[in-house]
Formats: C-alpha cells, sequence, structure tokens
C-alpha cells in the first residue's frame, strides 16, 4: 500500500477554498455556536446507547426476526429459515443444483464453522475456493477464481429488520468482490446479527469506531436483494452487474 | 464544461413537445416512480414522512450555514482513513486534478459509476483526450455514452431511449445482431462491462453523501457498477460537490430513507455502499488509494444568495422532475445543460450565469408540486420566482426575457388596475368596442359562442390569444351589480 507523494497535485489550497465559502456566507471563521448533537457524543454515551439496542433486541428477538424475513422478501431477497445446520445446508446444496455451476467461492468468516458447506457442495462435484492469502494465492488469482464462481457465499456482519438488509464489513478472509460479482449470492445470517434499524447500525458503528482508534474500515455494503435496473423503458432486470440471485438463510 | 444549449430552450421545448415517442417515455416515468413514492410513503404513514423530511431539512440548514466548518473537518478525516481530499473551485480545475492523478499512476482504463457532477465537469472527453478508455458503466450511461448524447434525467439518464433505440444503437456501435429484449440488452452490456471492471486501473465515482465525521463517501445504487468500480481498481477517484457533506455517520439514516423512496420508490436501494480512504492492510481486495475531489464549479454564488442558498440542501433524487407538469412534457435535454426539471431550473442559471439560461426559471406554471414532493421542504417556485424578479428587474437588458414593448404595457396595466376610475373608463370604452362588433379590428367578432375572444388583432394581445382564449368584456360587471342590484337589496 503506496501512496504516492501528491507533488504540484493541482486544485485549490484548503485554505482558499475555506475562505471563499466563508465569503459566501459573509462571515469570518466561526466555527458553528452549536457543534452538531451527534458530533458530541462521547464513547461512554454510545456505549450507553448500544447497550439500550441490545436491550432491544434481546425483548424483540422473535418478532424481529420475522420482520427481517418479511422485509428481506420485499426486497428481493428468497430468504430460507434454517432451524439448523443440516437444513441449511440441504438448501445450500439444492441451490447449487439449480444454479448449474461447479465453482463456488466462499469467505473464511466464523459461520462456516458452524455450517460446513465445502463437503456437502464437494458431495455434489463442486469445488470451493475458500479467501486465504498463503503464497500460493494471488490476489490476481483470487480475482480470476471469484469470477470463475457461479456462487458467493458470506457470512453477514449485521441483518437489518428495517430494511432487509445485510451489511459486509471489511475483515481478514472476506474479498469485497464474493458478493458482487458472481451470479448468486447466499448470505448466512445467525440471530446474533440481528439489529432493529439503521440508526441502531450507524450507532454501533460509531462506537466501534471510537473503539478502533477513529478508524471506520475501508468499506461498509448495505446489500438489499439483487442487482437491478430499470434503465431501459422501466423494465426492471434482475443481475444487471451484480448477481442475479440472492438468498438469504437466517438460522435460527 | 459540456456545452450549454440553454439559450435554446424555446425552441427546443417546442420540438420536444410535438414529439410523441418522448412523450410516452415521460409518461412511464411518471407512473413508474412517482406512484411507488406515494405507495412507500402511504406505508409508513404521511406524519413519519414529514418527521424524516424536516430531520432531512434540519440537518442541511445546519451543515451548509457551517459549509466551511464541515469541510475542514472531513478533510482531516479523509487524510486521518489514509485517502487524499482535494478542492476544485471549477470544473477546469478538477479535470486537472483528474488527470494528474492519471498520469502520475499510469492509468489506462477507467470505469464510471454515475456522477452528474462528473458530467457537469466534462471529464469524460478530457480522459479521452489523454489516451485513457473511459467506460460508463451505469446501464442507462453506458447507452447514452455510446449514443453520445447527456443524461435527460437525473436517475434514469437514457429514459428519453426506447427498447427499439437501444436496440439499434447496440448494432450499430456493438456490431451485434438486433434484438430488442430488454433482457437481453441488459446481459449483452453486463458481459462488455465485466471485463471492463475487471481490467481497470481506475474506478470514478460520485457520491450522493460525504460524511465529515469519519471521511466517509457513500454511493446508492441499485445495479452493483458503483460497488465493482470502487472495488476492483486499484484506484479509486470520487468526485462530488461540495454541499453533499454531513456531519455525522448517524444522519445517514434520515437521508437512506428519504433519497431511495422519493426517486424510485424503494424502501432501500440494491447497495449502499461506503468507502472510508484505501484499502487497509488486513483486506483481500480494494482499491490501494482513494482520492476525494469536492467541487465548487458556481456552488459558491449559490451559497451567498440567501434566496436560492436552500437549492444547495438537493439530494439529487428527481422527484421534482418526476411531478413536474413542464418536464413532463418536454423531458430533459430541452433544459439545455447537466441539471434538468424544476431544480435544474434553479440551480443551472446559477452554475452556467444567469443572462445564458434566462428562459429556465421561466419554465415552470409555479403549480407548487415540485415544493410539495421535495423530500428537504426546498421551495422550488420560490426560487423560480427570485430568479425572475432578478431577470425582469435587472438594468442589464439582455438579461430580462420579456421585450421592452411588454414592460410598458405591464407598467400601464398595473395603472389602470390600481386606479378605480380609470378602469371604469377603459372597461366602458372596451364594452362599446365590442358593441360596434366587426367594424373594430382590436376586438374581433371572431368569438366562441359570443363568449371567448379567440383571435384578437392586437399586436400583443395576439400573442396571448394564440394559445390561449380571452373572455370577452359582460355586459354588466360587478360593481355594476353591486351599485344598482345587491348594495339596495342590503339596505
Amino acid at each position: 500500500m503506496t501512496t504516492p507523494k501528491s507533488d504540484n497535485m493541482p486544485g485549490t489550497p484548503k485554505s482558499d477554498f475555506l475562505q471563499s465559502v466563508r465569503d459566501a456566507l459573509g462571515r469570518g471563521n466561526v466555527p458553528p455556536a452549536q457543534l452538531y448533537p451527534r458530533l458530541t457524543d462521547t464513547e461512554t454515551e454510545l456505549e450507553y446507547q448500544s447497550t439500550q439496542i441490545r436491550r432491544r433486541l434481546a425483548e424483540n428477538l422473535p418478532t424481529l426476526l420475522d420482520k427481517l424475513a418479511d422485509m428481506a422478501a420485499k426486497g428481493g431477497w428468497k430468504v430460507h429459515r434454517a432451524a439448523g445446520a443440516e437444513e441449511a445446508l440441504d438448501y445450500i446444496q439444492s441451490v447449487a443444483k439449480d444454479s448449474g455451476t461447479l465453482k463456488v467461492v466462499r469467505s473464511t468468516q466464523d459461520v462456516f464453522a458452524q455450517i460446513p458447506v465445502d463437503d456437502v457442495l464437494n458431495n455434489i462435484g463442486l469445488t470451493v475456493t475458500t479467501v486465504e492469502r498463503n503464497n500460493d494465492t494471488t490476489e490476481e488469482y483470487l480475482k480470476e477464481e471469484i469470477r470463475q464462481s457461479g456462487i458467493g457465499i458470506t457470512g453477514a456482519d449485521y441483518a437489518l429488520a428495517e430494511t432487509g438488509s445485510i451489511v459486509v464489513l471489511p475483515r481478514r478472509g472476506l474479498a469485497r468482490l464474493i458478493s458482487v460479482v458472481p451470479p448468486v449470492h447466499i448470505a448466512l445470517v445467525r440471530a446474533e446479527d440481528l439489529i432493529e434499524t439503521l440508526d441502531d447500525l450507524f450507532l454501533l458503528r460509531r462506537l466501534e469506531y471510537h473503539q478502533q482508534g477513529s478508524d471506520m474500515g475501508s468499506y461498509l455494503n448495505i446489500i438489499t436483494g439483487p442487482s437491478r435496473t430499470a434503465d431501459i423503458e422501466m423494465t426492471i432486470v434482475e443481475g444487471v452487474h451484480g448477481p442475479k440471485e440472492v438468498h438469504m438463510i437466517i438460522l435460527g | 464544461m459540456p456545452e450549454i444549449k440553454t439559450q435554446e430552450f424555446t425552441a427546443a421545448s417546442s420540438n420536444a413537445i410535438l414529439d410523441p415517442k418522448l412523450r410516452r417515455a415521460l409518461d412511464r416515468v411518471a407512473e413508474g416512480f412517482h406512484v411507488a413514492r406515494l405507495d412507500r410513503i402511504e406505508e409508513v404513514t404521511q406524519q413519519t414522512w414529514d418527521s424524516w423530511k424536516d430531520q432531512a431539512r434540519n440537518i442541511k440548514v445546519h451543515t451548509i450555514e457551517h459549509l466551511d466548518y464541515y469541510l475542514d473537518l472531513l478533510d482531516k478525516n479523509v487524510t486521518a482513513a489514509g485517502g487524499h481530499l482535494h478542492f476544485a473551485k471549477d470544473s477546469d480545475e478538477a479535470n486537472e486534478i483528474v488527470a494528474h492523478i492519471v498520469r502520475t499512476r499510469n492509468i489506462k482504463i477507467a470505469t464510471k459509476s454515475k456522477s452528474m457532477v462528473s458530467e457537469e465537469l466534462g471529464l469524460n472527453p478530457v480522459l479521452e483526450a489523454m489516451g485513457v478508455e473511459v467506460w460508463e458503466t451505469d446501464l442507462g450511461e453506458y447507452i447514452i455514452q455510446l449514443a453520445e448524447e447527456t443524461p435527460s434525467h437525473l436517475v434514469a439518464p437514457a429514459l428519453h431511449k426506447s427498447k427499439e433505440d437501444v436496440a439499434a444503437l447496440f448494432t450499430e456501435k456493438l456490431g451485434i445482431p438486433y434484438d430488442e429484449d430488454i433482457y437481453h440488452m441488459a446481459a449483452t452490456a453486463r458481459t462488455i462491462l465485466r471485463d471492463k471492471f475487471m481490467e481497470a486501473d481506475l474506478g470514478i465515482s460520485g457520491a450522493n453523501f460525504v460524511v465529515a465525521e469519519t471521511g466517509t463517501l457513500v454511493i446508492i445504487s441499485n445495479e452493483g457498477n458503483g460497488r465493482l468500480c470502487t472495488s476492483a481498481p486499484r484506484v479509486h477517484i470520487g468526485i462530488t460537490g461540495m454541499e453533499k457533506v454531513i456531519p455525522s455517520m448517524q444522519d445517514l439514516s434520515t437521508f437512506l430513507r428519504l433519497l431511495p423512496r422519493s426517486a424510485t420508490g424503494q424502501r432501500i436501494t440494491s447497495y449502499v455502499s461506503m468507502a472510508t480512504g484505501p484499502r487497509r492492510l488486513e483486506d483481500e481486495d480494494g482499491p490501494e488509494e482513494f482520492h476525494l475531489i469536492l467541487v465548487d464549479n458556481g456552488r459558491s454564488k449559490i451559497l451567498a444568495d440567501p434566496a436560492l442558498r436552500e437549492a444547495l440542501y438537493c439530494i439529487r433524487c428527481g422527484a421534482c422532475l418526476n411531478i413536474c407538469p413542464v418536464y413532463a412534457r418536454i423531458g430533459g435535454h430541452a433544459y439545455g445543460w447537466v441539471y434538468p426539471g424544476p431544480i435544474g431550473a434553479v440551480v443551472s442559471p446559477m452554475l452556467v450565469g444567469l443572462p445564458q439560461a434566462k428562459e429556465l426559471p421561466q419554465a415552470s406554471s409555479l403549480c407548487g408540486a415540485c415544493r410539495e414532493v421535495c423530500p428537504i421542504n426546498i421551495d422550488i417556485p420560490k426560487m423560480l420566482l427570485d430568479l425572475r424578479k432578478k431577470t425582469a428587474e435587472s438594468p442589464d437588458t439582455s438579461l430580462r426575457s420579456a421585450p421592452e414593448i411588454e414592460r410598458v404595457l405591464a407598467r400601464l396595466y398595473a395603472r389602470l388596475m390600481s386606479s378605480p376610475l380609470l378602469l371604469k373608463t377603459a372597461v366602458k370604452f372596451g364594452r362599446f368596442a365590442q358593441k360596434v362588433g366587426g367594424a373594430t379590428p382590436f376586438f374581433s367578432p371572431f368569438t366562441k359562442d359570443g363568449k371567448w375572444i379567440k383571435n384578437a388583432y392586437l399586436p400583443i394581445l395576439s400573442r396571448w390569444t394564440k394559445s390561449r382564449d380571452l373572455p370577452t368584456l359582460p355586459d354588466k360587471t360587478f360593481h355594476d351589480i353591486w351599485e344598482k342590484e345587491l348594495s339596495r337589496d342590503d339596505s
């Protein structure tokens, strides 16, 4: 990761740019008398609010899982609720068979310890590539493997009941491209991934931001349903650049 | 900047009205987006919707009033995350920054996800002149790039093209057999662009929001091209207007609720992609470099004008286009520049210069529908009136849209209407002239059933009656009736 020095970079210096904004606003360098309330939140306050979120979740878990399933279906996911690992694996196997693909790529998130997909997929003759960095696998190799795969399987860092979405954050063993390049995406959601609202999501992320030394991580993706477009005559076409078919397996 | 055709508005809109194909396409948008939007509001209740709108507006008011503070905070946090923030005062400077990155990083192929600001900059020709392959990857943008046209809608850039148009275009430009199946055409674009995503060294995106607190760029999309553009290439450049900054990550939830529902009637888009700096050491993939270019390009002129400042609250959802009776009849291209519709009629004159776009603020019936649907409660009609006032009252006669004779007549009319005696005398004269009938060329006998003047011969009046009928003067005015009948009854 090298960032070349920005020698001779064109553009307006920040001080000049900010001065022109102040001129337009007709005032000098006056910071807001009242800072935006959320920016003054301390870590302790965010922690307190996050315990409130967790409590609200624990109290309403069954209702919120139903809501997640309902909203996810409305958002275009094929939702499957699996009571146990076996049921989930059966479902994954049937999706794989229907897809006709020979290659699957998956992340190495914790959820795969609970749902060991490799064997059931190997049993029906599919190869499974995992995202692991070692001397044999370069990034280019991984990119190509993902491109060749008919199915990408990932976990979720969060699942959002409000919108029926999954939230994916950067982590070792999870490439960004797994959930967007293969034509089929399977997301494995555990009950403990569930949160209720977008507000909850961003509050928890802000808390993590403070806890992780003010680093947000390089990305956050909220995914809701398949890739789609309506750019030709307002006709909805699924799978234009991302996956055409997306499955959400809710465990528990 | 791309070519400015705002001066041709009158001719362009007259032509557009006569295009039945365009009309069908615009009807589809009105039905599709607007109806879905209403369903979504009903679902959450009007009360909740209104409270979201108020929250969003409060955030925008606060941020824009303290824009310097939040831009500074954003800069610090983009830098802290390992990214680079660049400030560009105009389109030339923004294009130079991109060109500099392209040159120093040896970029050969660039993929772009939808960015209205890059349209405003005219970035693609600059890159192409440097020998860079530039690929628009949003399906609608890809279509108009092939057709060498410009977007006609903020959200659905190629809505003016029928499927037959696109099929013919693909045959001509891609050399494939004619096939007007929409699914097949989308698949063709997927296949071609998939290769480009993987080969590209540069991904260029716009931004719907940038978060000052964390230095985060937020893209809302449905196709997944935004994610691919910002994940696969080794360099990511985000380009957006300086007004897109919001204070905190938590402010996003309100905007994520309002924007998709207002734009396409979706509860949320397929993808909300947030990028904060380049890939970190522990990441498996992602760009090695992250640049964010914030563009002024005339926005500080809007900021400096208290009557127009709220135009900077716009989140480009396109709801005002979808409801506007004028946009519904003339489409986006007639507006002559990047931003069409009611909000475009405010923003474009400020960005390209009022003298060149003085007709745009006239392109409104002031019905107020745009203000009603705006998720940020932006009072567009008020700003259109303000711009009209600026054009009418300017000492610079070239800025005025009305001919001098019209101004003189308007002043006479104002004088007439403010004096009961003058008005009474004028009405008497008019009624006399009307009775004389065919003898007078001013109020001609060409009336419909004697009640409407269809065709006046008076020079200015004839322009009015060309597209409207004028009622004839009645035998008795209300004043006459009042004096002779009603007031007596009361006493």
